[in-house]
């Protein structure tokens, strides 16, 4: 126990979470966005897809904001330095918010020229949020206790977090593929199976960092 | 499991009987016509046959479809736009079909004809009347702005123009060059020249400028007139008008009034008749339309001197329905012959061929890409996983009743006059009750709604199986579901973990099974053992360690099958291949981890619908007397969000594991769809 109150690691998890991940989301959704107020210029009734693309890159900041709850509601009990690296591991993972603001904005001027493609813009759009999905699956395991080693209970949690956190920024590229792919396959909707074998090529190392968090809960090394 | 087979259809049809044929066969809707155009560009070929033009009375027919789209244009902009409203989105209703049966193009041009003119007969006048009003209020309008800077001026405007003698002028001037222009009217004119200035007027924001009157002698018409433009003065083009500017600001208001009255009047006649009409002008366009097609058609057959040659695809199941057609249409004087596709896999058209409880998911297919003919049609496969996925990652009994119920509106109503909608609705109805039965399994009720205001824990009754956040009556730390490898599964988050896990593992087998089945037809033994069978001896090998606890096996496993991988990519091109191939294992063991996301999307619903009630709750409680209400406030928007950003998640996730992951494991796609010749009737029925 470093500090008298568990509680205060915790914190800073939560804020961490919030913080970290908000700030993803909101550049991503602000990305999305831009592209967005150019489609509704054009056509006003493009608002309802506008709005339902810059939803994708709003979810990482959920994320944070349910691992925040979590930490201050639900898993009080969790150990302290597991209830850090919770929180910075989804935040860190929640800045693949961006490149998915990214995939979106390209996701949406593909549907502004074609409706036809919405269901293929939106799978490519949802590509980078593995990313940040892999951070909140961490916090979860971190948080839920099933892991008792030295991996999750002293300062090493923090490694965990950190793997699957800076991993998850590996969702930028991602999304930058995915944008790519999103305007071949509006040239060319056969060209999606292809485009999917390279925009999923980035998360590679989102699950690098997956596996490397897992080891250190393991407590592997100790 | 394969799209539907094909059989190609040759006809050799006497002039005069192809356009029976080609009726019939666009009322079945049965074929793809061959576009023989191309074929017909090898020299073999167009010894004997030469490209057909399109049908003659096409041009008739593109005449009044021009026609048609008008008087629809001028009844679109007549009728008050009457609001659809909520319940008219929801359930639209169906125009009902008019019986129309015509035997030849020259019976369908003089009934339109009739019926256009009919229908002009009553709308050409009030139509020339309208337009007529609307010209005369246009003039009007550009007449009383004209006057209105000339308020001030007590003159008769019937003086304005050139007289016997003079020439008038009126019209606007800036300030600033209001001097100069003075005198250099004077110079030009000799002094024979009068001005008239009035008070200064605004003619637009922050711009003033002041209206004068410029008289002089005819005869320096011409000179006059350049200086005034050289000078930017804006001429007021008044003529024909009798009486002051004020008499005539005033009349003319009068008279836009009473025209306001009469085009009124008009509109309300047009409306009415637009109501009359609107529907038998849609009907004459749906039949100019479908008749346009056939026309076209006869462009993508070949000719003789006295025959047709009329090629086709057709389903395998309709090609005895289709010979009969066309036997019986052209009465006896065709020659039809039916073959196996002789074309290129890549030319013959898809057609997917499921059952009617599974055909809606096509949809899913198709939006990735129709299979190759000769390739498996993965429809099958996609619905149950979809499902199972969208059912565990949204998890919400609540919510899955919504979406249920959210389907079957959109599947049986707005279904009605939408394939999409009618598809979309079929998939969401039964998202909604995978969502209800895992909603009930977990015991999820909008989150943990009744533990914060019932003060009901659902998870230590016995009610609910697994709680996604911890222990229930049945998991916990107490009761461990099993233990795996040291690690017990002993709570809910473990146990959908695991469930995640295997699910995946059984998935990506399926897929592997269908493509080494795949290769095995396509491909060499080696091929299909290195492309997906030692995939699935290292899932048997890791399933044997499992329940053996013998670690051995599945090290062994994985060192053969990276040794495997990197011999593949040797095979493939050299070493830095061989190189790349160590790192296959990764990616596969990627699309195993992948599916962990069924967890943390399942978790995310449960516990954000937690956040909402939490915050509605603290709301609750901070605030007194109105907390209640913004409580309530909170959990309906709270969960209203969280409902649809999760339910378009989860239907986007369940897509793409089975994009990325199952069809990464033999599906490849890209066929080209089969596009009946078929006519399209929404108003009519033949």
């Amino acid at each position: 126990m470093v500090f008298e109150n568990p509680l205060l690691l915790g914190a800073i998890g939560a804020g961490l979470a919030v913080g970290i991940a908000g700030l993803g989301s909101g550049i991503g959704a602000g990305i999305t966005g831009a592209s967005g107020a150019g489609v509704v210029a054009e056509d006003p009734n493009k608002f309802g897809t506008a709005i339902v693309f810059q939803a994708l890159p709003q979810t990482q900041g959920l994320y944070g904001f349910l691992v925040a709850i979590l930490i201050l509601f639900v898993f009080k009990s969790a150990p302290e330095w597991a209830m850090l690296a919770a929180g910075i591991g989804t935040g860190l993972a929640g800045l693949s918010a961006i490149g998915q603001g990214i995939a979106a904005a390209a996701g949406l001027g593909a549907v502004a020229e074609n409706d036809g493609i919405f269901g293929k813009a939106m799978v490519f759009s949802v590509l980078p949020e593995t990313q940040a999905i892999y951070g909140l699956l961490v916090a979860i395991l971190l948080l839920v206790g099933v892991f008792a080693s030295p991996g999750v209970t002293t300062i090493a949690a923090l490694g965990a977090g950190l793997a699957v956190g800076f991993a998850g920024l590996s969702g930028i590229g991602q999304g930058i593929t995915a944008a790519g792919a999103i305007g071949a396959t509006a040239r060319d909707p056969d060209a999606m199976g292809k485009g999917l074998v390279l925009a999923v090529m980035p998360e590679t190392f989102a699950i690098f960092g997956l596996l490397i968090a897992i080891l250190i809960m393991l407590g592997i090394m100790f | 499991m394969r799209p539907a087979r094909m059989k190609k259809i040759r006809a050799v049809i006497l002039d005069e009987k192809v356009d029976p044929v080609i009726r019939k066969l666009h009322e079945s809707g049965l074929v793809e016509l061959y576009d023989l155009s191309t074929k017909l560009e090898d020299p073999e070929w167009s010894a004997f046959l030469a490209p057909s033009p399109s049908a003659e009375y096409g041009r008739n027919v593109a005449s009044l479809t021009i026609k048609v789209s008008r008087m629809l244009d001028l009844f679109s902009n007549v009728s008050k736009g009457e609001k659809t409203g909520l319940s008219g989105i929801l359930n639209p209703k169906v125009p009902e079909k008019k019986k129309l049966s015509f035997s030849s193009s020259a019976e369908i041009i003089s009934h339109v004809e009739n019926v256009l003119s009919c229908v002009e007969g009553e709308v050409s006048e009030p139509a020339k009347k309208l337009a007529e009003l609307e010209n005369r209020k246009a003039i009007l309008e550009a007449l009383k702005d004209s006057v209105k800077y000339l308020a001030d001026f007590e003159l008769d405007l019937k003086f304005l123009g050139e007289g016997p003698y003079t020439y008038t002028v009126s019209g606007l001037s800036f300030p600033e060059n209001l001097k100069g222009l003075e005198s250099s009217l004077t110079d030009v004119t000799d002094g024979y020249v009068e001005i008239v200035k009035g008070a200064p007027v605004n003619t637009g924001e922050k711009e003033q400028k002041i209206p004068i009157i410029v008289n002089t002698l005819k005869q320096y018409m011409d000179v006059v007139g350049a200086e005034l433009r050289k000078s930017g003065f804006e001429r007021l083009d008044i003529s024909e008008v009798i009486g002051t500017p004020k008499d005539v600001f005033i009349g003319s208001e009068k008279e836009l009034q009473s025209i306001e009255k009469d085009t009124k009047s008009i509109l309300e006649k047009l409306n009415a008749l637009s109501k009359k009409w609107t529907e038998e002008v849609l009907v004459l366009h749906e039949i100019l339309e479908i008749e346009k097609e056939r026309a076209e058609a006869y462009s993508m057959t070949g000719k003789t001197v006295r025959t047709h040659l009329v090629e086709a695809w057709a389903p395998s199941k309709y090609v005895k329905k289709v010979q009969e057609i066309i036997e019986t249409a052209s009465e006896g004087y065709s020659v039809v012959e039916i073959s196996e596709p002789d074309e290129p896999v890549e030319k013959i058209p898809v057609l997917l061929d499921n059952k009617k409880a599974i055909k809606p998911f096509e949809m899913l297919t198709e939006m990735y890409a129709p299979p190759k003919y000769n390739e498996i049609d993965p429809t099958m496969m996609i619905m149950p996983g979809f499902l199972l996925f969208y059912g565990i990652m949204l998890t919400d009994a609540v919510y899955g009743l919504l979406l249920a119920l959210a389907g079957v509106v959109l599947w049986k109503r707005m279904g009605k006059v939408s394939q999409g909608a009618y598809n979309l609705g079929y998939i969401l109805t039964l998202s909604g009750l995978s969502t209800v039965f895992f909603g009930i399994l977990t015991g999820g009720y909008l989150g943990d709604f009744m533990l914060q205001f019932m003060g009901m824990d659902i998870y230590s009754t016995g009610l609910a199986l697994v709680n996604p956040l911890g222990e229930s009556t049945y998991i916990s730390a107490a009761k461990p579901l099993l233990s795996l490898g040291g690690i017990d599964v002993n709570n809910g988050p473990m146990t959908i973990l695991l469930f995640s896990i295997v699910a995946g593992i059984l998935h990506l087998f399926i897929g592997l099974t269908v493509g080494i089945s795949e290769s095995l037809k396509k491909k060499s033994l080696l091929d299909a053992f290195l492309g997906q069978g030692m995939w699935m001896l290292l899932i048997l090998a890791i399933v044997t360690t499992v329940f053996t606890g013998n670690m051995m096996i599945a090290g062994v496993a994985v060192i053969l099958v990276i040794a495997l991988c990197m011999i593949k990519g040797f095979m493939n091109g050299g070493v830095l291949d061989a190189l790349l191939g160590a790192m296959d294992i990764t990616g596969f063991l990627g699309n195993v981890l992948s599916y962990a996301r069924l967890l943390a999307l399942c978790l995310a619903t449960g516990g954000l619908a937690m956040a909402v009630n939490i915050m509605a709750k603290l709301l609750g409680d901070a605030i007194p007397v109105i907390g209640i209400l913004i409580a309530i406030v909170m959990l309906v928007f709270g969960h209203a969000f969280n409902f649809v950003m999760n339910g378009l998640g989860s239907f986007i996730h369940s897509l793409r594991l089975h994009y990325v992951e199952f069809f990464g494991q033999y599906y490849e796609g890209g066929g080209k769809k089969f596009s009946p010749f078929k006519a399209k009737r929404e108003y009519t029925s033949n």
